[in-house]
Formats: C-alpha cells, sequence, structure tokens
C-alpha cells in the first residue's frame, strides 16, 4: 500500500464508520459499538503499518537532509478548490506519525472504555467518529486550509458529547469548552489568512510557506496570534478554563480522547504552524509565553493540590503537564523541542489511563470525591495497581514515560542562556515535587485506609476493562524503558523546525 | 435573445399563474403552488445552462453577464423555496396562526417581486435599478400584512411601507446628487466622473444617501431596526423571503455600485464599509443572544449575516464578487433549512425555542437537519458556512484588514453561542409535558433534502465555486 494512499485511508475509515453507524437501527448498540471497535482496530494497524514504514523511509532519507527536499514523507496533493490555491496536501513527518500512533491507540482504548454507553448509543459513537476523524485529519494535513478544516471539525462534536452524556454541569462546561476554541480558532484564522496573503505565493502549502522569509513587521503581530490561537487549545495560561471544566465534565471516552490527543493539537500547531513558519517572531515573543507557561506549569499544580474530585485533579494536572509541552517549545533549544514531542506523546498516554481508570472506577463508586474513598486495593487491586503506576508516571519516575520527557525539558531549557530561562526553568522545576504532592495524596486516599463498608462488594475490572488498561500500561513502559527509537525519530523531525528558529 | 430567455418566462409564468386565477374551478386550488413552483424550477434550469461568460447588452440598457446569472439563480432558488415553504400555511389545519388565502395572488407577487430583482442584476444606468428594485420591495409590504386578521401582521406591514418609504425617499435625494454631478443616470457617465473627480463633495454626499437608503433594505446598523419586527410579524414564508431574497438584491445593488459606477471612490468606501460592517455584525449577534421567538432570532441573525457579507466589500473586486455570490447560496440554503423547520416545528402557532424542545428523540432526523444547517450559519467545516465566510474573510485580508478577519471571526463565535442555544433545545433540554412526533410532508422531506445536500456539498465540491466563480466577470 503506497503512503499517500494510507494517509487518506486513515483519516477516511473513521468517517466511514460514522457513516456505518448512521444506518444502524437505533436500538442495536451492540452493532454500532462492534463497528466502531473494528474500525479503529483496522486503523490501529494501518497506523502501526504507516510508522514501521515511516521508519524505514526515514531511515534512508533523513528528513531535511538537503535543503530542497520536503521535510515530509509520504506526501502528495491534488487541486481541491482553485479558487485560492487550495489543494489537498497531504504528508507526514516523525512528530504527525508518533501523534497518530498515540491517537490510533488512545481511540481503541476509548471505545473499549465507553463499552456501557446505553443513552443515545447510536449519535455518541457518530460523533465521537467524527472528532477522531478531524484528529487524524490534522495530523495528515500540510495545506494551512485543510489543516484549519480538519482542526474545527475535531473541535465541534466536543459539545453534544460533554452537553449529552456528561455528568455535573454539562450544559455550561461544554459551552465554555467550545466558545473558548472557537475563539482561538478566529485568531488562527486571521493568521494563516496573513500567511497566504503576505508570502507572496498564494499557498497554503506549508512545505512552500516554510522557506519563505515573512517581513519582521508581519511575523512580530501574526506569531502571537496563531501561537495564542493555538494555544488555547494547548490550555495555555490565561485561556486554560475551558480544560478542567470541560475535562470532569465529560464522559470517559471523550475525556480520554480530548486531554490525550486533543490538547496536543493545540502544541502540535504551535510547532509545526507558528514556530516553523515565523521563526524570527518566536525569537522575539518567547520571553513573554515563557512566562505564560511558567504559570501554567506551576498553577495547573498548585490548583490540582487544592481539588478534591479525582477528574478536577487530573484536569489541573492536564492543564500543568500540557504547560510542560510549550514549556518545552518557548525553551528554544533543540533538546527542549525534542522534550515537549516527547511530552505530548508521554502526557497523551498518562492522562488517558488517568481518564480511564478514573471512569472505570466511578462506574463502581458512584463517587469521585477522594475523601470519601479508601482502601481500594482491597477490592479492586488491578485498578489499584494501575492506579497507582499512571500516578508514578505523573510525577516523572524514571522507566516511565514522563522521566523522558520532563528530563529532555528541564534540560533543554536550562541549556537557554537567557537569565529569564534559567530563573522560569528553576521555578518550572518545582512542580515536579507539588506533583509528587497531590499525586501521591490521591493515591493514597484512595487505596490504602480502610474500606468503606459500602465498597466492600465492589468488583475488580472485568476482562473486557482490563484490555484498555493493560494496553495503556504497556505503551507507559514501553516507552519508559525503550525511548530510542521514538528519540531518533523526534530528532529527524525537530532538525528542520530548529534551522528555521536559529537561521 | 436566449441571455434574456429567463427573465421573459418568468414574466410568462406570473402571467399564467395570474390568469389560472380567473378560472377557478375550487377555493382552495394548488394548481397556482404546483404550477409556479415547476416554472421556476425550470427557470432555474435554463440559468444553469446559459454561458456565465459572456456580457450582452439589449436595447442600451439591459445587462446581461455571469454576475446577473448567477444572482437570478439565486432570486429564483429564493422563489422556488418560498412557494414551497408557503404550501403549509395555505393548507387547513396546517398552522395554528391562521389559514392564509389567496394563493394565486400570493404566487403571482413572488414572481413579480423576482422579476424586480432580475431587473434590478441587469441594470446600466440608476433608473433600471431604481425601478427594478422597487418592484422588488413594494409587493412586499403587501406580503408582510397577508395575514389580515393577525394585528402583529398589519404592524408589520405598516412599518415595513413606512421605513421603505423612507429609504426610497433617501435613495432618490442621493440620486439627485449623482445626476447632478455626472449630467447622466447611465452608470458609464457617473464612472467617468467619479474618475475625473473622485474627491467632488456633492457626489460624496450623493454617494452617502444611496448608502443610507440601501441601508435599510439590508438592514445595515443603524438602519436595522425594522427587521425584527417585521420579520415577526410577517406570515413565515415571507419572513424567509424577506430575509433572503430582498437582502440578496440589496447586495446585489451595493456590489454594482461599488464596484461599477463608484469603484474610484472604492478606498475612500472601505473604511466607511468595514465601520458599517463591525457594527452590524455586532449588533445582529448581541441582539441574537436574548431572544426567545424563533423569526425574531432569525432576524438578529440575518442581520449578523449582513454584516459579514459588506465586510468582504472592502476586497478587490475579484475577491468581493466571487465571495459574497458564493455567501449568498450557502446563506439562502441554511436560511430556508431553518424556515422550514420552523414551519414544521411551529405548527401549533407559537414559534419559539421552546417548540424545538426534545427534537433529538421527536424527529432524529429533523434535528440531524436542523444541527447542520445552524453550524452552517455558525461557519463550522465541513460544512458549505465554513467556505462561504473563509472566502468572505479572506476577501477583507487580501487588502489587509487582518484586525478586521479577527474582529469578525470573534463575532462568529459569538454567533455560534446562540446557534448553540438552539442545538441545546434540539438536543438536550427536553419539553415539560410530553408532545407528539412531529410530522412532516413529501413536499417539505423533499425541500429540506434537497437544502441539507446543498450545505453540506456546496462546501466540499470545487465545481461550483472553482468552475464557475473564476469565470465571472
Amino acid at each position: 500500500m503506497n503512503g499517500p494512499f494510507l494517509l487518506t485511508l486513515i483519516w477516511i475509515i473513521p468517517f466511514v464508520v460514522a457513516l456505518a453507524c448512521l444506518l444502524v437501527p437505533h436500538d442495536n448498540h451492540r452493532l454500532m459499538k462492534l463497528f466502531s471497535l473494528v474500525g479503529n482496530l483496522i486503523n490501529l494497524g494501518l497506523v502501526i503499518l504507516l510508522t514501521l514504514k515511516f521508519i524505514n523511509v526515514a531511515g534512508i532519507a533523513p528528513a531535511g537532509s538537503d535543503s530542497s527536499a520536503s521535510i515530509f514523507h509520504f506526501a502528495y496533493k491534488t487541486p481541491w478548490f482553485k479558487i485560492m490555491n487550495i489543494e489537498y496536501n497531504i504528508g507526514v513527518d516523525a512528530i504527525s506519525v508518533l501523534m497518530m500512533l498515540l491517537t490510533a491507540i488512545v481511540i481503541f482504548c476509548g471505545i473499549l472504555a465507553s463499552w456501557e454507553v446505553k443513552q443515545q448509543a447510536k449519535e455518541f459513537f457518530i460523533l465521537l467518529n467524527v472528532l477522531v476523524a478531524g484528529v487524524y485529519g490534522v495530523f495528515v494535513s500540510i495545506d494551512l486550509f485543510v489543516l484549519f478544516m480538519f482542526y474545527e471539525i475535531a473541535v465541534l462534536p466536543m459539545y453534544l458529547l460533554i452537553g449529552l452524556w456528561g455528568t455535573g454541569r454539562k450544559e455550561y462546561a461544554a459551552m465554555k469548552l467550545v466558545l473558548m476554541l472557537v475563539a482561538g480558532s478566529a485568531f488562527i484564522l486571521a493568521g494563516i489568512l496573513g500567511l497566504y496573503f503576505e508570502s507572496g505565493i498564494s499557498t497554503f502549502d506549508l512545505a512552500l510557506l516554510s522557506q519563505v522569509r515573512f517581513s519582521d513587521s508581519f511575523q512580530y503581530w501574526a506569531f502571537p496570534v496563531i501561537f495564542l490561537g493555538f494555544g488555547v487549545l494547548g490550555a495555555i495560561f490565561p485561556f486554560h478554563t475551558w480544560s478542567p471544566d470541560g475535562h470532569a465534565s465529560a464522559p470517559t471516552a471523550v475525556s480520554m480522547l480530548h486531554a490525550g490527543v486533543l490538547m496536543k493539537l493545540g502544541g502540535y500547531g504551535c510547532l509545526r504552524v507558528g514556530m516553523y513558519l515565523l521563526p524570527e517572531g518566536a525569537q522575539v515573543w518567547m520571553g513573554f509565553f515563557l512566562v505564560l507557561v511558567t504559570i501554567n506549569v506551576l498553577y495547573g499544580a498548585f490548583g490540582a493540590l487544592r481539588q478534591t474530585d479525582l477528574k478536577y485533579i487530573t484536569a489541573y494536572s492536564s492543564v500543568s503537564h500540557c504547560g510542560l509541552v510549550l514549556f518545552g517549545f518557548t525553551a528554544m533549544t533543540f533538546t527542549g523541542l525534542k522534550g515537549g514531542v516527547l511530552q505530548m506523546i508521554s502526557h497523551g498516554l498518562m492522562t488517558a489511563l488517568f481518564f480511564c481508570l478514573i471512569g472505570m472506577i466511578y462506574g463502581r463508586t458512584h463517587t469521585r470525591t477522594v475523601s470519601e474513598m479508601g482502601g481500594l486495593m482491597k477490592v479492586m487491586p488491578f485498578l489499584s495497581v494501575a492506579f497507582v503506576i499512571v500516578g508514578f508516571a505523573g510525577l516523572g519516575l524514571p522507566s516511565l514515560s514522563g522521566f523522558v520527557a520532563e528530563a529532555n525539558i528541564f534540560v533543554g531549557s536550562f541549556a537557554n542562556t537567557a537569565a529569564i530561562n534559567r530563573v522560569c526553568t528553576v521555578l518550572a522545576v518545582l512542580s515536579i515535587v507539588v506533583t509528587a504532592v497531590y499525586v501521591l495524596r490521591a493515591v493514597n486516599a484512595l487505596v490504602n485506609g480502610p474500606i468503606a463498608p459500602k465498597f466492600s462488594l465492589l468488583t475488580d475490572a472485568t476482562a473486557l476493562e482490563k484490555v484498555p488498561v493493560s494496553i495503556l500500561l504497556f505503551c507507559l513502559f514501553g516507552m519508559g524503558i525503550m525511548p530510542g527509537w521514538i528519540i531518533e525519530l523526534v530528532n529527524g523531525a525537530i532538525k528542520p523546525i530548529f534551522n528555521n528558529l536559529s537561521r | 435573445m436566449t441571455l434574456l430567455l429567463p427573465d421573459l418566462l418568468l414574466l410568462l409564468l406570473a402571467a399564467i399563474v395570474m390568469a389560472v386565477d380567473l378560472i377557478r374551478i375550487r377555493p382552495l386550488s394548488t394548481v397556482s403552488f404546483h404550477l409556479s413552483w415547476a416554472g421556476l424550477l425550470i427557470i432555474f434550469l435554463v440559468l444553469i445552462v446559459l454561458p456565465y461568460d459572456q456580457e450582452t447588452i439589449y436595447l442600451g440598457t439591459y445587462k446581461v453577464n455571469g454576475t446577473a446569472l448567477l444572482f437570478k439563480q439565486v432570486f429564483v432558488l429564493s422563489a422556488f423555496c418560498t412557494v414551497l415553504l408557503s404550501g403549509s400555511y395555505f393548507t387547513p389545519g396546517g398552522n395554528a396562526r391562521g389559514l392564509l388565502r389567496y394563493r394565486s395572488e400570493f404566487c403571482f407577487i413572488i414572481l413579480l417581486c423576482t422579476f424586480g430583482m432580475f431587473a434590478a442584476v441587469s441594470a446600466t444606468d440608476l433608473l433600471t435599478l431604481f425601478i427594478g428594485m422597487e418592484l422588488a420591495t413594494i409587493p412586499l409590504y403587501i406580503l408582510s400584512g397577508y395575514q389580515k386578521e393577525d394585528s402583529l401582521s398589519v404592524e408589520a406591514s405598516t412599518k415595513y411601507i413606512i421605513m421603505g418609504s423612507l429609504s426610497t425617499g433617501f435613495l432618490l435625494f442621493g440620486y439627485s446628487f449623482l445626476y447632478g454631478c455626472a449630467g447622466s443616470l447611465s452608470f458609464e457617465a457617473i464612472l467617468a466622473f467619479a474618475q475625473s473627480a473622485p474627491a467632488d463633495p456633492l457626489l460624496r454626499l450623493g454617494v452617502l444617501f444611496v448608502m443610507a437608503a440601501i441601508g435599510f433594505k439590508l438592514t445595515i446598523f443603524p438602519f436595522h431596526m425594522w427587521a425584527p419586527d417585521v420579520y415577526d410579524g410577517s406570515p413565515t414564508p415571507v419572513t424567509a423571503f424577506i430575509s433572503v431574497s430582498s437582502k440578496a438584491v440589496a447586495i446585489a445593488f451595493l456590489l454594482i455600485l461599488v464596484y461599477g459606477p463608484l469603484a474610484p471612490l472604492h478606498k475612500y468606501l472601505q473604511p466607511l464599509l468595514l465601520i458599517l460592517a463591525g457594527a452590524t455584525m455586532t449588533v445582529g449577534n448581541l441582539g441574537a443572544l436574548k431572544q426567545k421567538r424563533l423569526r425574531r432570532f432569525m432576524a438578529y441573525s440575518s442581520i449578523a449575516q449582513a454584516g459579514y457579507i459588506i465586510m468582504a466589500m472592502a476586497g478587490g473586486a475579484e475577491a468581493a464578487r466571487s465571495s459574497i455570490i458564493y455567501y449568498l447560496f450557502v446563506y439562502a440554503a441554511a436560511n430556508y433549512a431553518i424556515f422550514f423547520i420552523i414551519s414544521i416545528a411551529g405548527r401549533d402557532g407559537n414559534e419559539e425555542f421552546k417548540s424545538l424542545q426534545g427534537m433529538g428523540r421527536r424527529n432524529p432526523v429533523l434535528a440531524a437537519v436542523l444541527m447542520l444547517t445552524l453550524f452552517s450559519l455558525g461557519g463550522i467545516p465541513p460544512l458549505a458556512g465554513f467556505m462561504g465566510k473563509f472566502l468572505l474573510f479572506a476577501s477583507a485580508a487580501q487588502q489587509g484588514f487582518y484586525s478586521m478577519v479577527i474582529f469578525a471571526a470573534l463575532n462568529s463565535t459569538v454567533s455560534l453561542y446562540y446557534y448553540l442555544l438552539l442545538v441545546k433545545e434540539a438536543y438536550i433540554l427536553q419539553p415539560a409535558t410530553s408532545s407528539r412526533p412531529l410530522v412532516t410532508d413529501r413536499i417539505q422531506r423533499a425541500a429540506l433534502l434537497l437544502l441539507t445536500s446543498a450545505i453540506i456539498f456546496l462546501g466540499l465540491m470545487p465545481l461550483f465555486s472553482s468552475n464557475i466563480l473564476a469565470v465571472v466577470r
């Protein structure tokens, strides 16, 4: 199967699954779940195939090895709308391949974790698959218009997914999340229109635009516009407020997908569109954004400290950890950028597992308040052990994925000799301690101590529930123990971006 | 004469529809109804096959070119949808607000209005433009008061007449200045004068009055006040027709003037257009936030949409023309889809937000159509509204008005909030009392199918946007 075809297939399959669900009668929930599961299993297989192919190709012709070659592999383009030179233009580099792999794993586990959805299952699976198609679409597209289009497709289904199947203040949270993200994309829209008209070559092609040197005056206003626009989805301070409410109200699979993958779209866009195309703007503005994301990292950690609801704890820790992604980027060093990308993957796996476990525990105890629980190790050892491990991943224990990413981020950030970078790094490192406090406190309260009588009859995870948890645990350990191949891939993809930044 | 065929057919159709009434068979006869929509469909097909890249001037005053043909398509489709939409309102039991009567007169007036719009987009001088505009507007005064026994409808009609006459007065006053400057009413003479003396104060005064006059029809701030009352009082099919056709012809009017005889003034008009656009979309969006009645809500929504369209006129001729025409199709499709849904859900006479509650369960297909339509109006991909808004914004961005693009896109986010409120009514909220399922008849289903596929495919198929709009002159 040739590369471009594979890429197209990967984002089309979820759409096809959504259409297939449309044709299934309303009460046949089993068939819909089966469709979604099989479709996403096929997709997982295809993405693994893509990764293997990519490792092969990237080994032969490293990206950016000769200056004229595009950094994207498996590229293919065909005109779509002639009216503004909009092309269906796809291709991948190592970052997008790894993000697609993450997406495939998370959504597969997410479908398994939402096996119990009963209310309006048809609409749920249709929307979930559309959302996934949008995510894949963002990662495969090189044309900025197409990228923006998929980006919006990925955001909108969230409204109904949270509003209909969520818990708590779901309507408020859904509306807040969607409006903040769409407001962010208003800035992105102005930014990409600016790129189109100011480049002088009237194209949305990322590969071509990266060759253009934009005028400084344009970069100075366009960079913050684009970085903030995408940054909203990356929960950059002070535009992170949608994240705790949204994640806490969303149903399990949606929290997994949103915190695990969708938030990474923000970081991906910041890196791919903002820093890659507008390096001079990035140089000027980075100090400002560094301060913002340092606040993110600390504020998220301290916020998590004060929460009593498990989902809110995880949501605030997401704000802190996603802050680390951008923190790595704002370091402007090779290692820092690499750490940021690694953190995207690591946090994706980790937070997906967090939300998955919380969903399963909530399904049994019907409460998410930490203080009401305790001693769960006695009745559900599997879930408890998994929870402990993912907690360790969160605080960056070596041999788990979090360590690999955070080590790179902090080393990379400290390597930048500017005073502000050094100070911010020292401050941000503090977050690790705070993270240890809230993670260990939550874990301790959850699994140790005496068990409440009403929980003593609860059962451990079923075989079906063990599958997604095991897959995600395996990935967490895999990335922690054998990060070599991932780092090698990421190195290749970071190089052209870093070259642009330091030109 | 082939390029004139649609205009002639339309006149013929109007005459036939009126004549049918003279040999009336039954009081509730549907002959004129079926005749009208079938005839309009034929005219639309004729319009599609005509060539877009020619320009012919008949008798020295009646010009037909690609732009005119595309505008005529919008008008014909709009009239077609209005006729279909009116179906249930003329059927006993179709709507609790009251049965409309005199169906063939209704169809005749719609057709006549449409002919006026045809004339307006074919004008080569101010006089034809004026006559076309008036022919397109005066019959609407009658239509908005069509529900004679309903005081709201009568109020709407009265308000519309007063406001409309005032705007006509403004228009003629502005014309007199233009005539005084150029010494002629033809576009050529005005263009020549504007080129030689773009800074002439009398010319600018004239343009200002013309803009104010057209501001009434296009519901531009601060001339938008009449819209909510008229939209709310008129019978629903008439509201739909006013919100699409009447707005489209006003946009065509502005487009013809701004990029035709007044082209040399464009760079002076840009700031004015941008300020009007920004104010209009903000007022529309803020107004819509608190509405509880669907037609009133649509009035504010369409005021905001007018703002986006005006913004595109700050761009260059090519970009503005193609993006605005494209957006008109998209806007028309979405608006009619919503009005069809209003006519179905508001069968009990109260066309309010509450009528939509529980639609996700009562009629899932209809709810899905409503959601797609609202997302299209809000500019969400991959629906047509996204592509339309993108092109409108690009038209302004091309001239470097990036901050305006950000402002408009943020405004569009506000609009997404109230469109999502409707989605919430339909999907998330449940009605207090158990309600009956929403029934649709064959015509409504067919029309909604057509409009929904337009909403989905206009945004994805490049055929229309690139191949046709690229050759428009």
